[in-house]
């Protein structure tokens, strides 16, 4: 999970891998994903118990959503 | 397995060191800080290891990484208002680390693994105040959330 100048940067990086082509994202966007409650939240004294929370699944569901798959994954 | 509320005082204490100073106690420390057996503390590490997309060095019970941070440095530099000592799990979990230190700038500075180029990004709780270069991207080869032993590698 790796930061590139450029989108043709990550694409000329030796492990890249043209299945997972969905997960070239401009770091804005990178950076509105984790800003999920998953990563916010991480600071609070009952992290562990908040994820098990209603609120915490329904974050990791959330963020889930929001994460690229594999091209094969979605065929 | 620990309590909930032995997990949850284990997982603060050690992220609280990590943001503090950049390094993850022992777990001899964790165990004097949260005032437990140092066996007990050993086996909460590797719990909440396992809870977390975290790992130990393999083989070890030493915690190489503790996300979005990274005791073992990486290309991913951060200085914290100006201040050095931190690196960062990956470039994706950069740009969470804003969270753990509200009203404090982070700056993440980092080679671009194509072709060396340096890259800068700077965050300050919601607003990205600078990306240099500005088609700066993010890029991972494997499913976020993947197999824990393919962690330190993808």
């Amino acid at each position: 999970m790796n930061l590139f100048r450029s989108e043709e940067h990550a694409k000329r990086w030796n492990g890249y891998d043209a299945a997972m082509v969905a997960a070239i994202k401009p770091v804005a966007e990178w950076a509105e994903i984790f800003s999920n409650p998953f990563f916010r939240q991480r600071g609070r004294p009952d992290y562990i118990s908040w994820t098990r929370t209603e609120e915490g699944g329904a974050a990791f569901k959330e963020l889930r959503s929001h994460l690229p798959r594999p091209v094969e994954a979605d065929s | 397995m620990a309590d909930l509320e032995l997990l949850d005082r284990g997982y603060s204490a050690i992220m609280a060191e990590v943001v503090d100073c950049g390094r993850a106690p022992h777990f001899t420390e964790l165990a004097a800080d949260l005032d437990i057996e140092i066996d007990a503390a050993r086996e909460l590490m590797h719990e909440l290891v396992g809870m977390t997309p975290g790992w130990v060095h393999p083989g070890t019970d030493l915690l190489a990484s503790f996300p979005p941070f990274n005791m073992q440095p990486t290309q991913y530099h951060v200085t914290i208002d100006g201040q050095s000592g931190w690196y960062a799990q990956c470039g994706l979990e950069a740009t969470a680390m804003r969270w753990l230190v509200p009203g404090k700038t982070i700056r993440i500075e980092a080679p671009c693994l194509c072709c060396g180029e340096s890259m800068v990004l700077e965050m300050c709780d919601e607003e990205i105040v600078s990306v240099d270069p500005e088609p700066m991207v993010g890029y991972t080869s494997a499913e976020i959330g993947g197999a824990a032993d393919s962690r330190p590698f993808r």
